[in-house]
């Protein structure tokens, strides 16, 4: 802070209330670091105390006042100098003086509103953090500290599970099922896949969780596609009539919850990617968009019990009477929670919203699972 | 071709595996290395890393098990290593969620059953459930042989802790149902695995694929092997959980590999005890099968396990055999022609073959009841006039199978006379073509022989004769051309045999046994005749000293014996008939001799025909000179024997004897012939000298002069010194026997004449054996007059 080593100056600390029995939480920072800090929920207070520690003891430190701040911004890394606070809260600490020795200030934030979840991304930032300031004459004395902000959102009202017959015509037909649209962070995803038409060589099947992070508007709209996580479900080539059951435990991934144009800023879409790739490498693919939200911990407690007994969530395969494979399946188009997929619709979707998709084989118009000979 | 050198498929396959087996040397040493210092994720790490070895795509089914072998090996280690930490008590939060957070599935599912079947043997609560889900997650392997060894895994892993209680205690640990229930799904996952692996890959690799699918056929059988080994699996759980369910699969995959064995593994397998009350849905399914597989083998092969429980069964005291609700045969019949029905490209020697089946079952289960098997042949006659078949050839893949069913009642029964009771043998055996039916015959009358069956009445000699008539008669579907004379002779010589053990101890019947026989030999042909006929000639000579020796019992034994004589004429002259001489000749003597001891009425008329028909034959046919000698001399001797002729009737054949003697062409024979005839003097016997020898001495002497003449005449010095050698015999012969008319001159002349010649002869073979002959002689006559007998004949005089 002083460029010449005279003058006074002064250390700041900032001690939050209550930290012994506050968790932390992990994010990562800009660089790819991981950082822990105290982890706040919307409308808690955010209090503690700010310890100035003079440099030069008995010297004393003339300032404009020391005041200190809530601030949630977002920072598009396109954008550098523009931060968008969308919160900010100001607390005076001390008026304009002379600090004669080392003073401690207490400061309470009551019940601050703490509307998004702390998020980094590849284009953008949202982060909330205590900013104190001892203003000065040729150099204001700063001190940040960050702390994550987790939204916990409730049981969604809505839930249903995810049904859909995709195939290329005369070539490969097949129903998938996720037992959900909306899956909590520590959830499990239960699914299968069912084959109607098998006439190309499967070599194996995957589940891909993809990240989409939208940052902008108009123009300049950017997209940044990332794969969380790749997850082989089937080895080998099924034929027609086999049922693969799927079974994603979330936990163990990076995750977040979606995001959905978040102060106009950006949004963070989570899509499950359900990939098969042919003999010669040929993708087939089908992407559908799942909504992440995050469960209060409370729940937790239930999987601490899970050491002397695993979860085994449902399966959507099998049953009692599984050992003989079902003859006649049919699928259900009544079933409200099944969509059979318009091709064309699908088509549209994929042509705009991914930029990994060329389609190749077959009559494309016919195509709503989308075949890549390019990739990977 | 390729520029890099191109490994052989052996050598490739050894370098891929040996590389293989190099990494999971090092990561299982890792593995362990990390587990002992108690890094639990490290170590699962690595054991993921070396489960990723699995998902080669590039090993043959043999290398990839070696690989197999290895990796389960190793994964040994993590399992007892988790099972001590949770003895512990040092359970791993989340372990079974955490292995499956491995991406890919191979490594992800071999973790969760190692991990898996931790948490079962540590807590039998969760048994049910995790054993549910592990066979339900193994889904996701599809490809096959990575699937097979996935799922053989499973197996191998939970062998020991199937649920196998009828009620569990706690729901949650598992009742046999539902071990039932894991193994049939597992069991029919792999069975479509395994099924799979035929339609993949080109045409041209098929007999390798086939070949590989053989060596693998063993994991898919493991599956019914541990239901097998589930102890409370009773038969009511076997019959409405497991053989449906095993069943239903097996039918359902419609692949002929797949169903030949495994319908092979249930009859195996399983107790018969459960096979026994489970045959109609068993065979049910074979009817369903496809049409590539060889159900016979199935059936048979079921049959043969079950005759030979039946017979354990019997012979082990106390255990249960066939229970008596369980009509076997009938099932069996029954499904066998439903089978038959629906399989309507069945090659017929396999269902003949299942026919034969059918019979061994009857034979070994059933051995009373001959009823099934003719019902058996019954059924297979109508199978063939169904398939408008109506001849069999010889040497087909039918007629073999064919015989084959016609020879088990045969070699069952050792009784020609049960064979006789299979109604429907016959009309089996009418379908044969010529050789077969010779053959089958043949084969009917050995087994007669050997077993020494006895055919007793005229019935059943008719049906035997009639069925053996391949042999008897000629055919009219015989080849033409010549059999090979050697076993033609030995197969009618069989016959001739056979025709000994056509025997009644009744008389009456045998003599309608025999005219039966006769019929049917009688229409044999030239060729058969001379050997078939002899015998029946020779059997009714037999039966008439049977009638003889019952002479007391039966009043008109008499008239019986003259019909057996007459019948015996009639058939030796069907043997004349057939342009033969000798034969005859000798059985009309036999049948003179037989006639001569027996004193019937008119009796000495017959033997008088039967003579005189010697005669004829003699002077009409037999016209080879060594042959006239041979035959004169037997109706010399068996005339010399006979005693029932009166002197009016002795006195004609008597010089008719000599006279044919001394008509004789060559005078060698002739002198033979007169030194035969003169014992006819000496020894012959008629009514007249009341059965005692007539001695005409003077007769005899006639004789012998007249042989010395005729020996004179011979031109030949050395047969000349050998007739008189063998005169000399007869001269001392009659001397001994005290004929007065014969003196020691007479001797002494014979002997000084033969000394005269002797010297004379060259030496050669012939010429030491006259030699021999005369110094025996003299060596006789010497050893006479040295020890002269009490009787006082006398060699006085008798110059040596």
């Amino acid at each position: 802070m002083s460029f010449f080593g005279f003058g006074q100056s002064a250390d700041i600390e900032i001690v939050l209330d209550g930290t012994e029995n506050r968790k932390m939480a992990e994010i990562k920072s800009e660089d790819g670091k991981k950082e822990r800090h105290f982890l706040y929920y919307d409308g808690e207070t955010v209090s503690g105390k700010v310890n100035v520690t003079l440099k030069k003891p008995g010297s004393k430190l003339e300032h404009q006042g020391i005041k200190i701040e809530f601030v949630g911004q977002i920072e598009l890394y396109y954008d550098r100098g523009n931060h968008h606070e969308f919160t900010s809260l100001v607390k005076e600490l001390a008026r304009p003086g002379e600090l004669m020795q080392n003073t401690l200030y207490a400061f309470e934030f009551l019940n601050v509103e703490k509307p998004f979840e702390s998020y980094t991304g590849s284009n953008v930032r949202l982060r909330y953090f205590l900013r104190v300031t001892i203003v000065r004459r040729l150099s204001d004395v700063v001190k940040e500290e960050d702390i994550i902000v987790h939204t916990l959102s409730s049981y969604p009202d809505m839930n249903n599970s995810i049904k859909m017959e995709v195939g290329i015509e005369d070539c490969l037909h097949i129903e998938f099922e996720y037992n959900k649209s909306k899956y909590h962070l520590k959830d499990v995803i239960v699914g299968k896949i069912y084959f109607l038409l098998v006439r190309i060589k499967i070599k194996n099947m995957e589940i891909a969780i993809i990240k989409r992070e939208t940052t902008g508007s108009g123009p300049n709209t950017f997209t940044e596609n990332e794969t969380i996580a790749k997850y082989e479900i089937m080895d080998g080539a099924p034929v027609r009539g086999e049922s693969i059951p799927i079974r994603v435990f979330l936990a163990g991934y990076d995750l977040t919850p979606s995001m959905r144009d978040i102060n106009k800023k950006f949004s963070v879409r989570y899509y499950l990617n359900l990939v098969l790739m042919d003999d010669e490498d040929r993708r087939y693919f089908k992407q559908q968009e799942i909504t992440l939200w995050r469960k209060g911990e409370k729940t937790r407690k239930n999987l601490q019990t899970s050491a002397t007994s695993p979860q085994l969530p449902p399966l959507m395969t099998g049953g009692t009477e599984s050992f003989i494979p079902a003859q006649n399946h049919t699928s259900d188009p009544k079933n409200p929670t099944g969509t059979i997929e318009d091709m064309k619709r699908d088509m549209d979707e994929e042509e705009h919203s991914s930029n990994l998709t060329v389609p190749a084989v077959g009559d494309a118009s016919s195509t709503n699972l989308t075949a890549d000979g390019m990739d990977e | 071709m390729p520029m890099t050198p191109q490994l052989s498929p052996v050598e490739d396959q050894e370098k891929l595996l040996g590389e293989a087996l190099g990494v999971v040397k090092t990561q299982a040493l890792q593995m362990k290395m990390c587990l002992d210092r108690s890094k639990l994720m490290d170590g699962l790490k690595h054991a993921s890393t070396m489960l990723g070895e699995l998902r080669t795509s590039l090993l043959s089914p043999k290398s990839y098990y070696e690989l197999y072998m290895a990796i389960t090996d190793e994964l040994r280690h993590l399992e007892l290593y988790l099972f001590d930490e949770f003895q512990k008590g040092r359970k791993v939060a989340d372990l079974y969620e955490l292995v499956q957070y491995a991406g890919n599935i191979v490594p992800r599912l071999y973790l969760l059953i190692t991990v898996g079947l931790v948490y079962i043997k540590t807590n039998t609560c969760l048994k049910r459930n995790l054993l549910k889900d592990m066979v339900e997650m193994c889904r996701g392997v599809q490809h096959p042989l990575r699937g097979l060894f996935l799922r053989n895994y499973l197996l191998q892993c939970t062998r020991n802790v199937l649920p196998d209680v009828a009620e569990p205690e706690d729901e949650s640990e598992g009742s046999v149902k539902d071990s039932i229930d894991f193994v049939l799904m597992n069991f029919a996952e792999m069975n479509k695995l395994w099924v799979r692996m035929q339609h993949q890959g080109h045409s041209r690799d098929r007999e390798r694929r086939e070949r590989e699918r053989e060596e693998l056929r063993i994991l898919v059988g493991t599956n019914l092997v541990r239901l097998s080994q589930l102890e409370t699996v009773n038969l009511d759980k076997y019959k409405k959980l497991v053989l449906p369910g095993i069943l239903e699969q097996v039918v359902s995959c419609r692949d002929a590999i797949a169903q030949e064995y495994l319908m092979e593994c249930i009859i195996q397998v399983f107790p018969d005890e459960f096979h026994l009350q489970t045959l109609h849905a068993f065979l049910k399914s074979c009817a369903e099968l496809q049409t590539g597989v060889n159900v016979k083998n199935i059936i048979i092969s079921l049959i043969d396990r079950l005759a030979t429980f039946s017979q354990r069964a019997d012979s082990a005291v106390g255990s249960a055999g066939i229970p008596s609700d369980v009509r076997l045969f009938d099932v069996f019949s029954d499904q066998v022609a439903t089978i038959i029905q629906s399989r309507q490209d069945m090659p017929p020697e396999d269902i003949v073959s299942l026919q034969v089946s059918l019979v061994n079952l009857a034979h070994k289960c059933y051995p009373d009841r001959v009823d099934y098997v003719d019902k058996v042949l019954l059924t297979t006659v109508q199978i063939f006039q169904k398939m408008n078949v109506d001849r069999i050839e010889y040497n087909t893949a039918v007629s073999r199978e064919l015989t084959r069913l016609m020879r088990i009642p045969v070699d069952n029964y050792n009784n020609l006379l049960t064979v006789l009771q299979l109604q429907h043998y016959g009309p089996l055996l009418d379908l044969f073509d010529y050789h077969g039916r010779k053959n089958l015959a043949a084969y009917l009358v050995t087994n007669a022989l050997e077993n020494e069956t006895l055919v007793p009445t005229q019935e059943q000699v008719d049906a035997v004769l009639t069925m053996l008539s391949p042999l008897i008669q000629d055919q009219s579907d015989q080849p033409p051309g010549e059999e090979d004379p050697e076993d033609f002779a030995e197969e009618q010589s069989l016959l001739g045999r056979f025709i000994h053990h056509l025997r009644s101890d009744i008389p009456d019947q045998q003599y309608l046994i025999l005219s039966t026989a006769r019929k049917h030999f009688g229409a044999g042909g030239n060729q058969r005749i001379k050997y078939t006929l002899p015998p029946i000639v020779f059997q009714a000579y037999q039966l008439a000293f049977k009638y003889r020796t019952l002479s007391n019992e039966d009043e008109v034994w008499e008239k019986k014996c003259q019909k057996i004589f007459q019948f015996c004429h009639q058939t030796i002259t069907a043997l004349i008939k057939a342009e033969l001489a000798e034969l005859p000749l000798r059985l009309f003597l036999q049948g003179a001799i037989a006639v001569a001891r027996m004193e019937f009425e008119n009796h000495e008329t017959v033997a008088y025909e039967f003579m005189s028909q010697a005669f004829s034959l003699y002077e009409d046919e037999i016209s080879d000179s060594k042959a006239q000698l041979a035959a004169i001399t037997l109706i010399v001797a068996t005339f010399e024997q006979m005693s029932c002729f009166s002197e009016e009737n002795h006195e004609p054949l008597r010089t008719q004897c000599a006279l044919a003697a001394s008509k004789l062409l060559k005078k060698p024979d002739q002198c033979r012939g007169v030194a035969t005839c003169s014992h006819l003097f000496w020894s012959g016997k008629n009514v007249a000298t009341k059965g005692q020898e007539m001695h005409e001495g003077k007769r005899v002497l006639e004789c012998l002069k007249k042989g010395v003449r005729i020996g004179n005449q011979c031109m030949d010095p050395s047969v000349q010194v050998q007739l008189f050698v063998e005169l000399l015999n007869h001269y001392i012969y009659f001397y001994e026997k005290d004929n007065n008319q014969v003196t020691v001159q007479m001797l002494n002349q014979l002997i000084s004449k033969i000394r005269e010649e002797l010297p004379n002869l060259e030496a050669n073979e012939e010429t030491e054996q006259i030699n021999k002959h005369f110094t025996n002689t003299l060596e006789h006559l010497r050893n006479r007059l040295e020890s002269p007998e009490s009787e006082g004949l006398s060699y006085d005089g008798l110059i040596l």
